[in-house]
């Protein structure tokens, strides 16, 4: 096939077929890290899968804009779905792994899951608060652009009207309030997600690098925050990328037509994070061979 | 004047530099070995060949993949080449002397996934999306390990994850002081990143042409390279970390001119930009 024809052709139809695959993949994927380690691995893997889901769902509420933004011709922050992504997910996981470092090691370890999760989901939005604010400063302000949406006749929130607001020849423009309240769901999400993968991670290794290499508890300490540190950033790459992918570019926020594509979203981060969440279990337990 | 046209539809055919990129990333991977057996740290710098060859033959895949036109930008295609590579490097390291071996097929395995979970789940339908996706998570991976093999010297788990400080001098091991514990790894991790994914951003469109690419990957991987080189005064010996640094800014110097060239010579020429040609080996 050519480039030419080979034009983006991620429809919204769905692939009954490879979801079943996919989901089935999942399972799979957690019956042998069952097998290989019951207890905190399996609780680990499960705590990354749920995280991978939670991010692959909320990059679906980001006003992504790209480079049509950029110049005002399409609504959306004017950067792509990796950037933001990442954006929203890294500040919300040092808002996490300050609060994991914080809290006292007493506590009961749901409380520390709870609080840490909702740390970096505070961060995670309030990342993404900003961001819209400030581009809508940006665009009001600076390139003296109304916001409007070019996907909906009204605002499905505050009711407002769209159309008289959308230059012609556009897909609308600017960061309407819809896609606001979006792009600050979708940073919460993202932000929780990210930090749910670091801290089980991280509470795995903790416990379990000690002895497989032959330190203490505290020497350890860098090495497990690294490494979990490392895996959310990759885990949290591979799904906002795969979300990038299943909405091709650009979405203006949940009232876009495209946010219905979801259900693939969340078969594809599943099958994602399953796998290099065993990965990321496996590093810690004794070699097979 | 009419254009090259054979030039700008494919040049080397990207099964060679796929070949070529695999072998000899490999190679330089396992040259860093030679610290092991003749008990030095010399041959650090085989680890940054590595990565220049590593990134070369990943921005070509880049180039195979993003010339169908994913609609997420070329960035998203090097972000996902790490973020799936770095997991496969960190758990092939506990291999040891296996590490890159373990690392290449692991992170194909990863890729592999990943290219049929947008192909059939997310409904790309995209028909270099699977092999592209595969390469890339192996490059990934192999870039990263070739970053430890320069920093550290070495690229098994012990040697990344321990390293010396002396205090008082007195010598003591510490896990801070190393490439994972330090979170050099981080650092590693953007370098590549950004090396990998700008060439193919910086030259695509009608006037792209593969030399002047793949001289623009090389030019960007000596150039991380320099910047690794000098993260590697922390943990290697001073004499050996040099020996990288001057090979790094000979190797950049050399491919920024011979980049230069190839842009003059690119430029300031008129340009029958016919309508887009078919992508090589479709």
């Amino acid at each position: 096939m050519s480039a030419v024809a080979a034009k983006p052709a991620a429809g919204s139809a769905m692939n009954p077929g490879a979801m079943a695959v996919g989901i089935i993949l999942t399972l799979i994927l957690v019956g042998i890290c069952y097998v290989m380690s019951p207890g905190v691995g399996l609780m680990a893997l499960i705590g990354v899968i749920i995280g991978g889901i939670l991010i692959g769902f909320g990059t679906h509420f980001v006003p992504v804009g790209g480079a049509p933004a950029a110049m005002g011709q399409a609504p959306g922050i004017a950067t792509g779905v990796a950037m933001l992504a990442t954006g929203a997910g890294v500040a919300g996981l040092f808002g996490g792994a300050w609060a994991a470092e914080t809290l006292p090691a007493t506590m009961d370890p749901m409380m520390q899951l709870i609080i840490v999760v909702c740390a970096g989901a505070v961060g995670g939005g309030l990342m993404m608060a900003i961001t819209c604010m400030m581009v809508n400063f940006l665009y009001v302000f600076g390139m003296g652009i109304p916001p409007a949406s070019g996907k909906v006749a009204n605002d499905p929130i505050t009711g407002d009207s769209q159309a008289e607001y959308k230059s012609q020849g556009t897909e609308g423009h600017g960061l309407p309030f819809v896609s606001f309240v979006g792009g600050v769901i979708g940073g919460t999400l993202g932000g929780a997600g990210g930090t749910l993968i670091y801290f089980e991670l991280l509470v795995l290794y903790e416990n379990a690098l000690p002895g497989l290499m032959n330190v203490t508890a505290a020497q350890v300490m860098p090495i497990a925050v690294s490494a979990a540190g490392m895996f959310a950033v990759g885990l949290f790459l591979v799904n906002a990328v795969l979300t990038a992918y299943n909405i091709t570019g650009t979405i203006e926020g949940p009232h876009d037509p495209k946010f219905k594509r979801w259900p693939r979203s969340i078969v594809a981060s599943a099958v994602a994070s399953a796998l290099c969440g065993l990965v990321a279990v496996l590093i810690v337990m004794p070699l097979p061979i | 004047m009419s254009v090259k046209v054979e030039v700008i539809e494919g040049g080397v055919p990207h099964n060679t530099i796929l070949i070529a990129g695999v072998v000899s990333t490999l190679v330089c991977i396992y040259l860093t070995y030679l610290n092991v057996v003749t008990q030095t740290e010399m041959f650090s710098f085989f680890g940054g060949l590595a990565v220049v060859a590593a990134l070369v033959w990943g921005s070509h895949t880049i180039k195979v993949l993003c010339s169908y036109g994913i609609g997420t930008g070329v960035p998203s295609a090097g972000m996902i080449a790490f973020g799936s590579g770095v997991i496969a490097m960190l758990y092939a390291t506990r291999f040891g002397m296996l590490a890159p071996v373990v690392a290449l097929i692991l992170a194909a395995i990863i890729g592999l996934v990943l290219g049929w979970v947008s192909n059939n789940i997310l409904n790309m339908k995209i028909p270099a999306m699977v092999q592209a996706l595969t390469e890339m998570a192996v490059v990934g991976a192999l870039t990263l390990m070739g970053f430890a093999a320069l920093i550290t010297g070495t690229f098994g788990f012990e040697g990344l994850t321990t390293g010396t400080v002396t205090m008082f001098g007195m010598t003591l091991l510490t896990h801070q002081n190393s490439f994972i514990g330090g979170c050099l790894i981080a650092v590693a991790f953007l370098l590549g990143a950004i090396a990998i994914q700008h060439p193919f951003n910086a030259c695509l469109g009608p006037g792209w042409t593969q030399d002047r690419m793949l001289m623009l990957t090389a030019e960007c991987a000596f150039l991380s390279m320099i910047v690794a080189a000098i993260m590697s005064f922390a943990l290697i010996s001073a004499g050996s970390a040099i020996i990288s640094l001057v090979i790094a800014i000979i190797g950049w110097v050399y491919t920024y001119k011979e980049y230069m060239a190839l842009s003059k010579r690119d430029a300031h020429s008129w340009l029958d930009s016919k309508p887009i040609p078919d992508v090589e080996g479709q």
